[in-house]
């Protein structure tokens, strides 16, 4: 297994993409509390919300810029094989198809954890520059939101990661990470609200993307004027709604790898 | 060594490889022939589990998805150019040596080998065919493997490149190392096989050496020149020979061997300025072993002209 590590590790760090999809995710990440601070200029006190969504850089606003990206990584380290022809090498260097995706698993999780606390580091760096202070940082709720942050951002790198393995490619693993948050459960949530779609209702807690975001949310997931009372499961009962999203499209994409042809 | 047993393959209708079994010795160049389509890639991705089928291969004894480092002990090129675009051929090799604790000297070492070591740094996708093609040997021997295994290696390399592949190859299964190379450069395989895997729509057509299968797919003719060849003609026909007139007046006979045929001057009493046998090409003798086999077969010029609504030239 360490030499597998070893040959996913060297995989990742000898891709220029890697690093310059680590810097746009950070600096995106970053945006959002040094937009919030020059707006402010550090004189309002920061509520529990505030603090959170600076510190994830506004994922918690909708806007997960590090998750995509990490997920883009998640998708390179499998859909890259298959689009440049490298998983017949990889395969002859290391033909335990279960030891390689295993590999692939846990040095893209260690990379996105690091990356995601390095980010918000970085943003409370900057909340700490214009506000002077960041308080309860590692207290609830802010402490369970950021850990939750942590969380949602691995298991949407996994779900880029299972795709990109699925489909054998890059960009149709993209689109669905794209289409499947921003359009088809806004679009699922926002019928929901209809009274003759109204059945749509208990279903928008299964909606895997939307269930995440409960994952960082503090007092609940804000739906919009009018939307009716979707009786979300709590933070870690959504964030187990999402990981079993992202654990059926891996066993999925995961039983096809061992099957198909390389 | 290689042992290869009842290697299947199937794709929807198609049968790709058909049962195959043979075994590949160290101590010599094995080539592997077969008309296009024949199913030699698919061997070869059978036997290193890339392809899901059914049979088992076996590398001195061991499947290859059971070997711990596999680099070390089989070293394989397959496809041309399987790189990342943007990741340095260095790079490239470093990340298969990474999994196979190989150092990165070895590397450097490669890579001198196969007369890379100026582009090293440089990205692949910039890289010509024959230049791919020696970044995939040096692939291939990162381990300084026993066993290769080479799907086409001659493959856009200019003559002298090939010149240099043959050599290697030769010197490497001197070594005692075993080598199983693809090619439909038959001159090549000529010059470089010592054994054949022939086959052909998947089914095993023959497996022995390369004067074997010439003997077994080629008639040797006889070829007899001399100032009154053509009084021995009679009295060839009568001992069975068939014979037809060469380019140069000469006679070439089939159905005898030479020393009947010599005898046959004797008696008749003919001079002769020539009496030699004539061996056919492996070309030849793989046109003649594969012809029936032949998957994807094209026109001949004329027909193709021929063909109402079909290209014309001006």
């Amino acid at each position: 297994m360490l030499d597998a590590l070893r040959y996913e590790w060297t995989r990742l760090n000898t891709l220029r993409s890697t690093y310059w999809l680590i810097g746009i995710g950070l600096l995106c990440a970053a945006a959002l509390p040094t937009i919030f601070g020059l707006a402010d200029g550090g004189e309002t006190p920061l509520a529990p919300e505030d603090i959170a969504v600076g510190i994830n850089g506004g994922a918690s606003f909708g806007i997960p810029f590090l998750a995509v990206f990490m997920a883009i990584i998640g998708i390179f380290a499998t859909g890259h094989e298959y689009r440049h022809g490298t998983i017949q090498p990889t395969l002859t260097a290391v033909p335990q198809r279960n030891r390689l995706i295993l590999a692939k698993i846990l040095v893209a999780s260690a990379v996105t954890a690091v990356v995601t606390v390095v980010s918000m580091a970085i943003n409370a760096g900057i909340m700490l520059a214009f506000w002077g202070e960041v308080p309860g940082l590692f207290e609830d709720p802010v402490g369970s939101s950021l850990l939750g942050y942590l969380v949602y951002t691995e298991i949407y790198m996994l779900v880029g990661m299972g795709l990109g393995l699925l489909f054998r490619g890059v960009p149709s693993a993209i689109v669905v990470i794209f289409l499947m948050p921003l359009i088809i459960e806004n679009v699922i949530a926002g019928l929901s609200v209809i009274p003759a779609l109204d059945w749509l209702v208990p279903a928008i807690k299964f909606l895997p993307f939307t269930a995440g975001m409960m994952l960082m949310s503090i007092g609940g997931l804000e739906m919009g004027p009018g939307a009716p009372e979707y009786d979300f499961f709590g933070r870690w009962g959504s964030g187990a709604v999402f990981a079993t999203f992202a654990a059926l499209i891996f066993a999925a994409a995961w039983t096809l790898f061992k099957k198909r042809d390389a | 060594m290689i042992t290869a047993k009842g290697l299947y393959k199937r794709y929807k209708k198609t049968v790709a490889v058909d049962h195959l079994s043979f075994d590949v010795r160290p101590g010599v160049v094995t080539g592997f022939l077969g008309p296009n389509g024949a199913g030699k890639s698919t061997t070869m991705r059978l036997m290193l589990d890339l392809d899901n089928g059914e049979g088992e291969t076996l590398f001195d004894g061991r499947r290859f998805d059971s070997i711990r480092r596999p680099m070390n002990e089989v070293g394989a090129l397959l496809e041309a150019k399987p790189f990342h675009p943007t990741r340095s051929a260095r790079n490239h090799l470093r990340m298969l040596a990474a999994g196979n604790r190989i150092p990165d000297s070895r590397v450097d070492e490669v890579m001198e080998f196969v007369g890379l070591a100026e582009v090293k740094r440089k990205r692949p996708k910039g890289y010509s065919l024959g230049m791919a093609q020696r970044l995939g040997l040096a692939q291939a021997l990162l381990g300084d493997p026993k066993i290769l295994l080479l799907d086409e290696p001659a493959n856009g390399l200019d003559p002298h490149g090939i010149h240099w592949m043959r050599d290697i190859l030769k010197r490497l299964a001197s070594e005692g190392r075993t080598i199983f190379v693809s090619s439909h450069l038959l001159s090549e395989m000529q010059l470089m096989a010592d054994e054949l895997v022939v086959i052909g729509r998947g089914k095993m057509i023959f497996n022995g050496d390369v004067d074997q299968f010439v003997r077994d797919f080629t008639q040797a003719n006889v070829i007899v020149r001399g100032p009154r060849i053509g009084d021995l003609t009679a009295a060839l026909e009568a001992a069975g020979a068939e014979i037809a007139k060469g380019d140069d007046g000469e006679l070439v006979v089939s159905g005898l061997e030479i020393g009947e045929v010599g005898h046959v001057a004797f008696t008749e009493g003919v001079e002769l300025h020539e009496l030699s046998t004539r061996r056919a090409s492996l070309e030849e003798a793989f046109m003649s072993a594969t012809g029936a086999s032949e998957q994807f077969v094209a026109q001949e010029i004329q027909a193709a002209v021929e063909q109402p609504g079909g290209a014309q030239h001006a």
